[in-house]
């Protein structure tokens, strides 16, 4: 492609602040984007990947400044155009796509009227209903379902991933020369991001749009782009082919961040072992439906069945992994099993008790047994109490100590997950995510719990700061003997950390098993379908091509008969239509609820190395 | 359709309950309160045997209970009743008659009063609220899209002034200012449109503080949502967003604020203007009712005041939900 780029950035710098205070988050960026090509943009958090991709489009303010350089587009200086000739070409010719698709439109208009708003705004001359045409069949090209009806739908009524999709839409309905794309992955399940990249190619093969894709996560670089700058600290320190920078990368910080990509098969060891221990937790046909009214019909309530009848046992000290796509009830689970609500119908046992039959102090007592850690760090913490004094909080309910003897314990747990002593009168005020995460913690862990459950703990934090915090999981369970459950959609993390996997769609657990059998020889289809989607640098076993279907999951009040699966599922035959699978044994402690046996599944595309036991050094460790 | 019929049949239950829990409420304290009507009635000369008599008639002796009953069947009947005091021709006819001389059907039917003095008080509410509208909505946007500049210390400085004045202070001071010493505008009574100014000034002086307050509040929270700045990075102007967009979504706890606070503000608002004025509406009915036992006024502007307010309620949670599909009442 030896074309004129269609947009150059030239020596751009951006401060925060002014005069001497001023801190600079971009320095010197320089870098080309071809027509018609793809430009990706890696970063980890704080790298100002955002920022950058911010002022492509001049979306730059105030206390942010643009101190030097140029961002020319078409020959025109973007960051010094009137308001009016920018105005000319945002939304037309060049467009932006956000990391977040939820907060991106007004809540209070149907998604497709906006984008129709769009349209006619960009042409005025198109009448209403040639407008909603457009969109309509734009909608059903994004492989939207039912686009005539999302039309008029709620952005509240749209999946995260619909939404980016309508965004993709809003983005190029006008056509754009460049298509600036921040992080737009970063939020969606793992299939529907592998679902969004597939589609985002064909359409920039369809359209010839030249995008700009930023994205912290190097397995969706390689995955789209064909060149990679590489963004560390406000610097480009590496600028690429995509070949050639997975095989040699020149940049020490380049070979640090493919590094610290997370391996599932190659280069695995000392996956955690199941253990022999007693059972401590363990959950027999649990289920809980939800009563939400039906705007559409009289006096009409829906039933939304979030857990179908979910049963499984954690042993003291192991970790167990429950994993599954946003909706499939994974976090409906662990507010049953923390008794936040009670089940329906099934038993939750601690210790051979049933949490269920427990009240007052008793159930008091076996609260203290059982902690739930949450995603997100900034909200679970109350921002005007010191991080001593929450901390201790959990003392004072359960009237485990008082005075000296309760500070010696916070300073004690504090040290132990991490956290200086120094800060116990300090406020939570300037604490990083990762630090917030350690308060919450030490919350917890003060109490010394026998379970600990951790519903996407470890989500909302970067990749170092991951590691860290599962070293520490790692340290707390050896000296204390305590047991995991880990809910997260992250597999990376629960290749790591599980011992035993439980795989969850639509309420019901569709695979149960050790690591190693639900990572290299999975029976059930929608198993492999989630690991065909991750994002990775390695050579996949199961891929996308074998598995991947359009689509979500259907919504929980309306589930098909027969298997749950079987609308998404590629290998679907006539018994799946009426007959549900019951799980069913495989071998030693793994189950699969799949009619299918294994042979009639296509055989994992590279054998895996990464097996316990065997030789091959692992490369580069995190 | 079916959730808009279900929405009213539902609310308009709850609502017939709570305007009879305020009905009784109001009915069973004015009997429970000092001040017997007879005595205002009858006049100070009235012997009590005379005193027993009327009160027997008008059935203020039976149990509360018996004689609220009583009232709901007339009004399920359409009647709300006479006023004690007030004549079919309008004066006040307290203290003046003995017991057996005028019977009560001569006074006059609450309901004509009432019908009589509505027009008057919607007149006032609506010059006023239009008036306070005029100012705080301009200004509330202003100050609401500009977080930092002048609008937002004109709206500030303004509010916090116009708060602090209480309204019959202003009332008599702009009495004095237009009407007593330069002549401008007639004050006192009603004789024509005229005499609506003053009050609605005063009226609109009450209610735009907190307008303007609500406004610029409602419209600063939807101006930082990621929307607005997404929508100008989308290629829509800043004016279109905040005018077809921000706006709207402004509008929900707008109308949250004028259903729970600023309809209460403006009936309070206008008892105390009318009284000021001798603005010939509900309020100064009411007014005098009260100093006058006059149980039948008092009862029939409570019921009137409270279904107005839950009707009021129910439009706007109606609105709302109109507005932005994720609220549920």
């Amino acid at each position: 492609m030896g074309t004129e780029p269609l947009l150059t950035v030239e020596n751009l710098s951006i401060c925060l602040g002014t005069g001497d205070g001023a801190r600079a988050l971009l320095s010197n960026i320089t870098f080309a984007v071809k027509p018609k090509s793809v430009l990706g943009i890696i970063g980890e958090s704080g790298s100002g990947k955002t920022l950058l991709s911010r002022a492509l489009v001049n979306w730059v303010r105030a206390p942010l400044q643009v101190t030097a350089g140029k961002v020319i587009y078409q020959g025109l200086d973007l960051l010094a155009l009137p308001e009016t000739q920018m105005a000319r070409l945002r939304g037309r010719e060049i467009a932006y796509i956000g990391a977040n698709p939820t907060t991106a439109l007004d809540p209070t208009v149907p998604v497709g009227h906006q984008i129709e708003e769009k349209l006619r705004t960009i042409e005025p001359g198109l009448s209403g209903q040639e407008a909603r045409k457009r969109v309509i069949a734009m909608l059903d090209a994004v492989r939207i379902p039912s686009a005539r009806s999302r039309f008029d739908e709620y952005p509240f009524q749209f999946s995260g991933g619909m939404m980016q999709r309508a965004m993709i839409v809003d983005a190029l309905i006008s056509n754009p020369k460049l298509l600036v794309a921040d992080n737009i992955t970063q939020p969606l399940d793992v299939t529907v991001a592998a679902q969004i990249l597939r589609l985002l190619r064909d359409l920039q093969r369809d359209f010839g749009t030249s995008i700009v894709f930023v994205s912290s996560s190097f397995g969706t670089i390689v995955d789209i782009a064909d060149e990679v700058v590489v963004l560390d600290k406000g610097k480009i320190v590496e600028a690429q082919d995509t070949g050639r920078i997975q095989k040699s990368p020149d940049h020490p910080y380049t070979r640090e961040l493919l590094a610290k990509v997370p391996r599932l098969w190659h280069g695995v060891s000392g996956v955690p072992q199941v253990h022999v221990e007693p059972v401590v937790l363990s959950v027999r046909d649990v289920a809980k439906t939800y009563e939400v009214k039906d705007r559409a019909s009289l006096f009409k309530k829906n039933r939304v069945q979030a857990v179908r009848g979910v049963s499984f046992e954690v042993r003291r000290g192991e970790s167990l992994g429950l994993i599954g796509e946003s909706g499939c009830g994974k976090s409906t689970l662990s507010r049953l099993l923390s008794s936040l609500e009670p089940p329906d119908r099934g038993a939750i046992e601690v210790n051979g008790v049933d949490v269920a039959t427990l009240h007052g102090d008793a159930l008091l007592s076996m609260r203290r047994r059982f902690q739930l850690l949450l995603q997100d760090p900034y909200n679970s913490i109350p921002s005007h109490v010191s991080i001593g004094t929450t901390i201790a909080e959990p003392l004072r309910i359960h009237r485990l100590a008082s005075g000296n003897g309760l500070r010696e314990r916070v300073c004690a747990v504090m040290q132990e997950v991490g956290l200086s002593p120094d800060l116990y009168d300090a406020l939570p005020v300037g604490l990083s995510a990762g630090q917030r995460q350690r308060v919450n913690i030490a919350r917890a862990m003060v109490l010394e719990p026998s379970v600990l459950i951790l519903d996407e703990t470890l989500s909302a934090l970067d990749q170092v700061e991951q590691a860290k915090l599962l070293d520490l999981f790692d340290n707390l369970q050896r000296k204390h003997g305590i047991t995991y459950l880990y809910i997260s959609h992250d597999l990376a993390m629960v290749r790591r950390a599980c011992a035993r996997i439980a795989v969850m769609y639509l309420g019901k657990i569709v695979e149960i098993g050790d690591n190693e059998t639900i990572f290299d020889e999975p029976a059930h289809p929608y198993t492999r379908t989630l690991l065909s989607s991750v994002s990775t640098v390695e050579a996949k076993p199961f891929l996308p091509k074998d598995y991947l279907l359009e689509g979500e999951p259907p919504d929980p009040i309306h589930i098909p008969e027969g298997c749950s699966f079987r609308s998404r599922c590629p290998f679907v035959i006539e018994t799946c239509r009426s007959v549900e699978p019951p799980l069913s044994t495989r071998a030693g402690t793994s189950a699969a609820a799949c009619h299918l046996g294994l042979e009639r599944l296509p055989m994992p595309s590279v054998m895996t190395p990464g097996r316990p036991g065997s030789d091959l050094k692992q490369m580069d460790s995190l | 359709m079916a959730f808009a019929l279900e929405f009213f049949l539902r609310r308009i239950s709850q609502g017939v309950l709570i305007v009879l829990a305020v009905a009784f409420v109001i009915f069973a304290l004015l009997r429970i309160a000092p001040g017997d009507p007879i005595r205002i009635i009858l006049g100070p000369m009235a012997t009590p045997s005379a005193m027993e008599e009327t009160a027997e008639r008008f059935g203020l002796r039976d149990p509360i209970p018996v004689q609220f009953l009583r009232y709901l069947g007339d009004i399920a009947k359409g009647d709300f009743g006479n006023s004690f005091i007030r004549g079919k021709q309008g004066g006040t006819t307290g203290g003046s008659q003995d017991a057996a001389g005028s019977p009560p059907v001569e006074r006059a039917a609450v309901i004509e009063l009432i019908a009589k003095a509505l027009p008057y008080t919607l007149l006032l509410a609506a010059c006023g609220f239009l008036l306070a509208c005029l100012v705080s909505i301009p200004l509330g946007i202003m100050a609401g899209v500009r977080n930092n500049g002048w609008p937002q210390k004109v709206a500030l400085y303004l509010s916090s002034l116009l708060v602090s004045l209480p309204n019959v202070w202003v009332g008599i001071v702009l009495i004095y200012l237009l009407s007593a010493r330069t002549g401008w505008l007639p004050a006192i009574g009603y004789r024509h449109i005229g005499y609506v100014i003053i009050p609605a000034i005063v009226v609109a002086i009450e209610l735009a503080p907190v307008m303007i307050r609500s406004i610029s509040v409602a419209v600063a929270t939807n101006v930082q949502d990621p929307f607005y700045e997404i929508g100008q990075v989308r290629g829509l102007s800043a004016r279109a967003m905040l005018f077809r967009h921000v706006l709207r979504n402004a509008a929900v706890p707008l109308l949250n604020s004028f259903g729970a606070q600023m309809i209460g503000m403006l009936l309070g608002g206008l008892f105390v203007v009318e009284y000021i004025f001798s603005f010939p509406g509900i309020g100064l009915l009411t007014i005098n009712a009260v100093f006058q036992r006059d149980f039948p006024v008092i009862q029939t502007v409570a019921i009137f005041a409270s279904t107005v307010l839950v009707f009021i309620n129910i439009a706007v949670d109606f609105a709302s939900t109109t507005i932005d599909r994720r609220l549920k009442f």
